[in-house]
C-alpha cells in the first residue's frame, strides 16, 4: 500500500515537473469544504457526535478499524490481538509516530483508556466494564474486563489514542496528580497519530486541519490538502454555496426538499447507511403511557408509510427506509427487509378501547429537537394520526441541551420524544443496551424509563454471549420483546445523506463495498478524492 | 469646555447607574429559569456527582444576594465566567463575535446617516413635491417591517434572483486573514489585502442595509420634520431676503440646526439596531453574537446570557455617550437636561 | 373625533392605511369564513400535497407539511391582533401611571421611578424580550408578558415628559392652589391632556408590537406549532430558500402590509394631532 502511493506521489510530481502548466498548488493545496452542526468536541474523552466523531477519525486513531464493506474489525495501529477469557492483548506497531514525532506506544494506550475513565464523559460509558489496561511491553498492551463483553473490540473504534508525552507537557490547573488531565490544552489541540493535523480549531465557528506528511501509512496525492470543516451553517447557506461552487460536502441535517433541490442542480448524493434509526420514546412512567394498551395504540395509529415519505430525496435515495423493529435492517436479530410495519387504524382503536385512559381524558405533550427541523413535522404528522383516534396532543420544541436535562427526572420527561440513535461502534449492543437497560433509564437515549426484566435478561445475554449465533438469538428475541411491550415507535431505519459538489469524490460514502458501517468514519478525508 | 465636561461627567455617572441597574435585572431573570443548568451544561452522560460538583463551583446552592455578590465581584475583575456551553470564558466568546457584529451595526450606523440624512434634507427642500411624497412611502416602509422580512427580501433580490450580492458570511472562503482586531476592515487592511478588503466591503451590503433601513426612514422623516420646522423660522426669511443662495440656506440655516435631533434618533436607533442584528445575523449566516446569543438562551447558560446583555447594553449607553458629547459640540447652548428623548 | 377621521379619509396614504389595517382586522376575525381551509391552522398533515408552489386552490402554495398558507395567513393575523391588543392595553396603563407620578411627584420618586425607566430603556428591546422568553415557556401568554415587560417604559417616558411640562402650565398651579389632591390633579387635570399623544403612540405602536413579536418568534422564543404565526413561518421557511420562496416571501410580505398600514394611520394622527414627540 505504502509503496503504492509513493510511486502515485513520484508519478504525480514528475507529471507536474514535466508539464508546469498545470499550477502545480492546485493539486497541493486542494480545500475541502465540509460542515456540521456546533459546536466540535476536539477532546478525545469527551467526543460523542458526529462533527466530534470526524475529528476524533482524522485527527486520531484507533487500535482497529471497521472492515470495508463487511461487517468485523481490521487492525490498524494494532497489528494483531487476541482474547482470552476476559482479557484482551494487542501487539501494536512500532512504527507510529504522533503528529508531534513522539513515537506511539503501549502506555499511549493505557493513559487513552485511563484519561478516558477518569473524566466519564462522552463515549466513556463503553468502557464502563474495563476495569483495566496496562502495558506489558513497549508494544503489548492488555485490557482486563470485569465480565465478559462481546463488542469489547468494536468499542475500541471509540478509543483514540493519545500522545501521552504531549499530555502530560500541557497540562492545565487542577488538584491531583493529573491536574486537569489536559482538558484545556486537548480542547484545542490535537495530540494523535492521525492522518490530518489541527490547525485552527474553534468549536463554534471551524476547525482547520492540514494532511499530515508523515502519517504512518501514508495519505494518497489526492486527497485533500486542507480540510475546513465548519459549525452551524443555515440549510440555506449551505445550498447556495454549494451551487456555487463554494462548498463541497454537506451536513446529514439538510431537510429532504434541500438535498433534493441540490441533487437537481447536479451534486452528488452520498449515503451513509445501516447503524442507527428514528425512535419516537415514550415516557413509561406517565399516564397516558403507562398502560400497554395506550402505548400499543399509538404506535399502530402512527403512519409509518407517511414518514418513509417525507423523508425521500429522490426517487432512489431516501434519508431511510421502512423500518422492521426496533433493531435495524442489518443487524444482528433484526427483522427480514421486507417485514415493514404498516399503519393499522383497527388494531389501534382495539388497543385504545383496553387501555385504561379514555380518549377524551388525554392529551400528549410531543416533543421535537429545536435542531432537527425536521422532527417538528413528525410531531405534526403524530398529532394528526393520534387525533384521528380522539387522542389531542400538544407540540412542544425542546432545545436538546434542555432536552437532555428534562429526562434525567421521569416527572419532567415529555409524554414523547424524537430522537435518532446510532450503535456508536456498529453493534448491536451500543445502540440497544443505552437505550432500554433498566439501570440506564433516564439518559438522552432512554425517556421511555422502561423497567423490563425481560429486557434486562436478554440485553444482559446479548452481550456475553460466546458465540454470533447466541448473540443473534438474544437480539432476535429481544426484538420481538420490544416489539410487543412498545415502549416505543420504531419510525424508520436511518439513513444518512449528504450533498456534495462534484469536486470530491468519497469511495467510502458512495461505494458500498468500500463503506465502513460505521457513523462517520466515512468522513475519513485520507480516503477522499480531490477532483480538481 | 466645562460645560462639556459637565456633560460628560453627569453622563458616565447615570450610565453607571442604570449599567448596575441592568446588571441586577438581568442577573436576576438569568436566575429564575427553571431547570438545573449544572446538568444542562454537562450534557447526556454526566453522572449526579459531576452535577453537584459543578453546582458548588458556579454556587447555585448559595442565595441569589450572595451569587449577585460573587458576581459583581468577578465582573470588577474583568470576569464574566464560563460559558457552560463553549467551556471557554464568556470573555472570550464574546470578544470572538462581538467585533462582527459592530462591524455590522457600524456599517448600518453609517447608511442610515449618509442615505437617511441627504433624503431628508431632498424632502424638505421639494416639500409637497414628488420627491417629498417618495421619500415619506420610503420611510415609512422602511419601519414597517422587521429587519429579518427586509434581511430576506434583499437576499431573494439582489443575491438569488439577480445574484449581484454574496448570500451569506463575511468575506469569502478564499481569504484566509489572519486575526488581529477581529474587525475584518481593519484586519484586512493590516494585512496589506486590499482585495480582501473590497471583498468584505461586498458582503457587508446587504446586511448592513437590510438592518438600516428602518434607521434610514426615520433619521429622513426627522431630518425633513426638522428642516422644515427651521425653514418656517425668522432668520430664514430673512438670510432669503438678503439673497443669500438657496444652497447655503439649506446647508447652514436649516440644516445645522435639525442635525441635533436627527443625531438623538441616531443614537437611539443604535440600540434597536444591536438587537435587530440578532435577526439579520440569522438571515445572512453572519458569524455574529446573534448565532452565539440565541444558543446560549436556548441553552439556559446562565454566564453568558448575563454576559451578552450587558455587554451589549453598554455598548448601547457608550454610543448615546458619544452622541450627547457631539451634540454638545455641535450645540454648546444644549444643556443636557434639555435633551429630548 | 370625527374631523380627525374625515382628515384620515382625505388623505391618499392614511386612506391606503385605514383600507390595509381594514383587510387586517377583517381577515383576523374572519378567518373562518375566508379560509379555504380553515382546519389548515393547527395540526393537519398532507402528504400527497406537500411543498407544492403557488396554485388553485392553495393561492399562496403549501408548507412542508400540506398545509394551505393562506389559511395559515389569515389565522395568524389573529394572534398577532390579539398580541398587539392585550400587550399595549396591559403596557400602557401601566407606563402612563409610572411617568404621572415621576413626573408630579418628583424628587426621590423621579429618581428612582425614572432610574428603573432607564435600566429598561438601556438593553435593546429585543434582547431583552429573548432574555426574559429565554427564561419562560414559549407561550403565547409568556410571549406577551416580555414584549410588555420591554413596552411600558417608552410610555412612562413620555408621559414624564408631558407631565413634567404640563405641571408648569397655569391650570395646574390653579388646582394646587385650591387645594385639589394629588391624586386628583395627576388623573383629571394632567392625563386628560396627555391623551391624544398616548393615543397617537398606541397606534404607532401597534405595527411595532408585530414587529417585535414576530421578531421573537422568528428566533424561535415566539408561539409554538401548530399555531400559525407569521415570524415563525418566515423563519421556518428560509431554510428552503431559493427552491421553496412561498414559504418565506407570503409570509414576509404579510407582516409588511399589516404593519405599514398602522404606521400609516399612525403617521396621519401624529400630524392631526401634532403629537409629535
Amino acid at each position: 500500500m505504502n509503496k503504492f502511493y509513493t510511486t502515485l506521489l513520484a508519478a504525480t510530481m514528475s507529471a507536474t515537473a514535466l508539464g508546469m502548466v498545470f499550477p502545480a498548488v492546485a493539486i497541493a493545496e486542494s480545500v475541502l469544504r465540509i460542515d456540521e452542526v456546533a459546536v466540535g468536541e476536539l477532546d478525545p474523552a469527551k467526543a460523542s457526535d458526529y462533527a466530534d466523531s470526524i475529528l476524533m477519525f482524522n485527527v486520531y486513531d484507533t487500535l482497529i478499524l471497521p472492515q470495508q464493506g463487511g461487517p468485523g474489525q481490521v487492525p490498524h495501529l494494532a497489528k494483531s490481538w487476541s482474547s482470552d477469557g476476559n482479557s484482551y492483548t494487542f501487539e501494536l506497531r512500532d512504527d507510529v509516530k504522533f503528529q508531534s514525532g513522539n513515537p506511539m506506544t503501549a502506555e499511549d494506550v493505557v493513559f487513552s483508556l485511563d484519561r478516558m475513565k477518569a473524566l466519564g464523559q462522552g463515549l466513556s460509558f463503553l468502557f464502563a466494564d474495563v476495569q483495566s489496561a496496562e502495558a506489558l511491553g513497549p508494544n503489548t498492551v492488555r485490557f482486563n474486563l470485569a465480565q465478559p463483553y462481546a463488542p469489547f473490540v468494536a468499542s475500541l473504534l471509540r478509543l483514540p489514542i493519545v500522545d501521552k508525552q504531549t499530555v502530560m507537557a500541557n497540562l492545565g490547573d487542577g488538584e491531583g496528580e493529573m491536574k486537569d488531565w489536559g482538558q484545556v490544552y486537548l480542547s484545542a489541540n490535537g495530540a494523535g497519530t492521525g492522518a490530518y493535523m489541527v490547525n485552527a480549531h474553534n468549536p463554534q465557528d471551524e476547525t482547520v486541519m492540514v494532511k499530515n506528511g508523515d502519517y504512518f501509512i501514508g495519505v494518497p496525492d489526492v486527497a485533500p490538502h486542507t480540510v475546513r470543516l465548519r459549525y452551524g451553517l443555515e440549510a440555506a447557506t449551505v445550498r447556495a454555496l454549494i451551487a456555487s461552487g463554494e462548498h463541497d460536502i454537506s451536513s446529514q441535517w439538510l431537510p429532504p426538499e434541500v438535498l433534493r433541490a441540490l441533487a437537481d442542480d447536479g451534486a452528488q448524493l452520498l449515503t451513509e447507511a445501516g447503524t442507527g434509526a428514528f425512535y419516537v420514546k415514550m415516557n413509561t412512567t406517565k399516564a397516558p403511557f403507562d398502560d400497554v394498551h395506550c402505548r400499543l395504540a399509538v404506535t399502530n395509529a402512527f403512519d409509518y408509510g407517511a414518514a418513509v415519505k417525507m423523508i425521500a430525496v429522490t426517487d432512489e435515495i431516501s434519508q431511510g427506509s421502512p423500518s422492521t423493529g426496533a433493531v435495524p435492517v442489518g443487524m444482528f436479530g433484526a427483522n427480514p427487509a421486507d417485514q415493514i410495519l404498516v399503519r393499522d387504524m383497527e388494531a389501534a382503536k382495539a388497543h385504545l378501547s383496553a387501555c385504561a385512559y379514555a380518549p377524551e381524558d388525554i392529551n400528549i405533550e410531543l416533543s421535537w429537537i429545536a435542531e432537527v427541523p425536521l422532527e417538528e413535522r413528525f410531531a405534526l404528522l403524530m398529532q394528526a394520526n393520534f387525533a384521528e383516534l380522539g387522542i389531542s396532543s400538544e407540540i412542544r420544541k425542546l432545545p436538546w441541551a434542555l432536552f437532555t436535562e428534562q429526562v434525567s427526572t421521569p416527572e419532567n420527561t415529555p409524554d414523547i420524544s424524537q430522537l435518532f440513535v446510532n450503535a456508536v461502534t456498529g453493534d448491536p449492543d451500543t445502540l440497544l443496551f443505552g437505550q432500554y437497560n433498566s439501570a440506564n433509564a433516564g439518559t438522552w437515549q432512554s425517556p421511555e424509563y422502561l423497567k423490563d426484566d425481560e429486557v434486562d435478561r436478554l440485553l444482559a445475554e446479548g452481550r456475553t454471549a460466546p458465540t454470533e449465533a447466541g448473540r443473534q438469538e438474544a437480539y432476535a428475541a429481544l426484538n420481538a420483546r420490544l416489539m410487543a411491550i412498545a415502549p416505543t415507535i420504531y419510525g424508520f431505519d436511518r439513513q444518512s445523506v449528504f450533498a456534495a459538489s462534484n469536486r470530491v469524490k468519497v469511495p467510502a460514502l458512495s461505494d458500498p463495498d468500500k463503506a465502513f458501517g460505521l457513523d462517520g468514519m466515512g468522513f475519513s478525508f485520507r480516503l477522499m478524492e480531490m477532483t480538481e | 469646555m466645562t460645560s462639556l465636561v459637565r456633560v460628560l461627567l453627569s453622563r458616565l455617572l447615570t450610565s453607571f447607574i442604570v449599567l448596575i441597574g441592568v446588571s441586577m435585572l438581568i442577573f436576576f431573570i438569568a436566575r429564575v429559569i427553571p431547570g438545573d443548568p449544572a446538568r444542562i451544561a454537562l450534557g447526556p452522560n454526566a453522572s449526579p456527582e459531576q452535577v453537584l460538583v459543578l453546582r458548588e463551583a458556579l454556587r447555585l446552592d448559595e442565595s441569589i444576594i450572595v451569587q449577585y455578590g460573587y458576581f459583581i465581584a468577578d465582573l470588577a475583575r474583568g470576569d464574566l465566567g464560563i460559558s457552560l456551553y463553549t467551556n471557554r470564558p464568556v470573555t472570550t466568546d464574546i470578544a470572538q463575535f462581538l467585533p462582527a457584529t459592530l462591524e455590522l451595526v457600524f456599517v448600518a450606523g453609517l447608511m442610515m446617516i449618509f442615505i437617511g440624512l441627504p433624503l431628508g434634507i431632498l424632502a424638505a427642500r421639494y416639500r409637497g413635491r414628488w420627491i417629498d411624497h417618495t421619500v415619506r412611502l420610503i420611510s415609512l416602509l422602511g419601519v414597517s417591517a422587521p429587519s429579518f422580512v427586509w434581511a430576506v427580501i434583499l437576499m431573494m433580490t439582489f443575491a438569488f434572483i439577480l445574484p449581484v450580492f454574496p448570500i451569506a458570511g463575511r468575506i469569502s472562503d478564499s481569504y484566509t486573514i489572519p486575526v488581529a482586531s477581529g474587525f475584518l476592515f481593519i484586519d484586512t487592511l493590516l494585512a496589506g489585502n486590499l482585495r480582501a478588503f473590497a471583498n468584505a466591503g461586498w458582503h457587508i451590503i446587504l446586511p448592513a442595509f437590510a438592518l438600516a433601513l428602518s434607521g434610514i426612514g426615520q433619521a429622513a422623516r426627522l431630518t425633513r420634520a426638522n428642516m422644515v420646522e427651521t425653514y418656517d423660522k425668522p432668520y430664514i426669511e430673512m438670510a432669503r431676503s438678503y439673497g443669500f443662495p438657496e444652497k447655503r440656506i439649506a446647508n447652514r440655516y436649516a440644516f445645522r440646526p435639525s442635525l441635533i435631533p436627527s443625531l438623538t434618533i441616531i443614537g437611539l436607533d443604535f440600540a434597536a439596531m444591536l438587537g435587530n442584528a440578532f435577526l439579520v445575523e440569522a438571515v445572512f449566516a453572519w458569524p455574529g453574537l446573534s448565532r452565539y446569543g440565541v444558543a446560549v438562551i436556548l441553552r439556559k447558560d446562565l454566564n453568558a446570557i448575563v454576559g451578552t446583555v450587558l455587554i451589549i447594553s453598554a455598548a448601547f449607553l457608550i454610543v448615546n455617550i458619544i452622541v450627547d458629547v457631539l451634540i454638545a459640540i455641535i450645540n454648546p447652548r444644549i444643556r443636557h437636561s434639555q435633551r429630548p428623548k | 373625533m370625527r374631523r380627525t377621521l374625515a382628515i384620515l379619509v382625505g388623505n391618499p396614504l392614511s386612506l391606503l392605511g385605514l383600507f390595509l389595517v381594514g383587510i387586517v382586522i377583517f381577515s383576523a376575525v374572519f378567518a373562518d369564513f375566508i379560509a379555504p381551509f380553515p382546519e389548515h391552522r393547527g395540526a393537519v398533515v398532507d402528504f400527497a400535497n406537500f411543498n407544492q408552489p403557488p396554485a388553485w386552490p392553495n393561492i399562496f402554495g403549501t408548507d412542508l407539511v400540506g398545509r394551505d398558507l393562506f389559511s395559515r395567513i389569515l389565522y395568524a393575523y389573529r394572534i398577532s391582533l390579539v398580541l398587539g391588543v392585550v400587550v399595549l392595553s396591559i403596557a400602557t396603563p401601566i407606563g402612563v401611571i409610572v411617568g404621572l407620578v415621576a413626573g408630579y411627584v418628583g424628587g426621590k420618586t423621579e429618581y428612582v421611578l425614572m432610574r428603573i425607566t432607564d435600566v429598561f430603556l438601556s438593553i435593546p428591546p429585543l434582547v431583552l424580550a429573548m432574555a426574559i422568553m429565554g427564561v419562560l415557556e414559549p407561550t403565547l401568554t409568556n410571549g406577551m408578558l416580555a414584549v410588555t415587560s420591554m413596552w411600558w417604559p417608552w410610555y412612562a417616558r413620555l408621559v414624564y415628559n408631558l407631565t413634567r411640562s404640563e405641571k408648569e402650565e397655569g391650570y395646574v398651579l390653579a388646582a394646587e392652589v385650591i387645594g385639589a389632591s394629588r391624586a386628583y390633579i395627576i388623573f383629571r387635570e394632567i392625563l386628560p391632556n396627555c391623551v391624544p399623544a398616548i393615543i397617537t403612540k398606541m397606534t404607532l405602536d401597534f405595527g411595532f408590537v408585530i414587529i417585535i413579536a414576530s421578531s421573537l418568534s422568528f428566533l424561535g422564543l415566539g408561539v409554538q406549532p401548530p399555531t400559525p404565526d407569521l415570524g415563525s413561518m418566515v423563519a421556518g421557511g428560509a431554510s428552503y430558500l431559493p427552491d421553496s420562496w412561498w414559504l418565506t416571501l407570503f409570509p414576509a410580505l404579510a407582516i409588511l402590509i399589516a404593519v405599514f398600514g398602522f404606521n400609516l394611520i399612525g403617521d396621519a394622527l401624529r400630524e392631526i394631532l401634532g403629537a409629535d414627540q
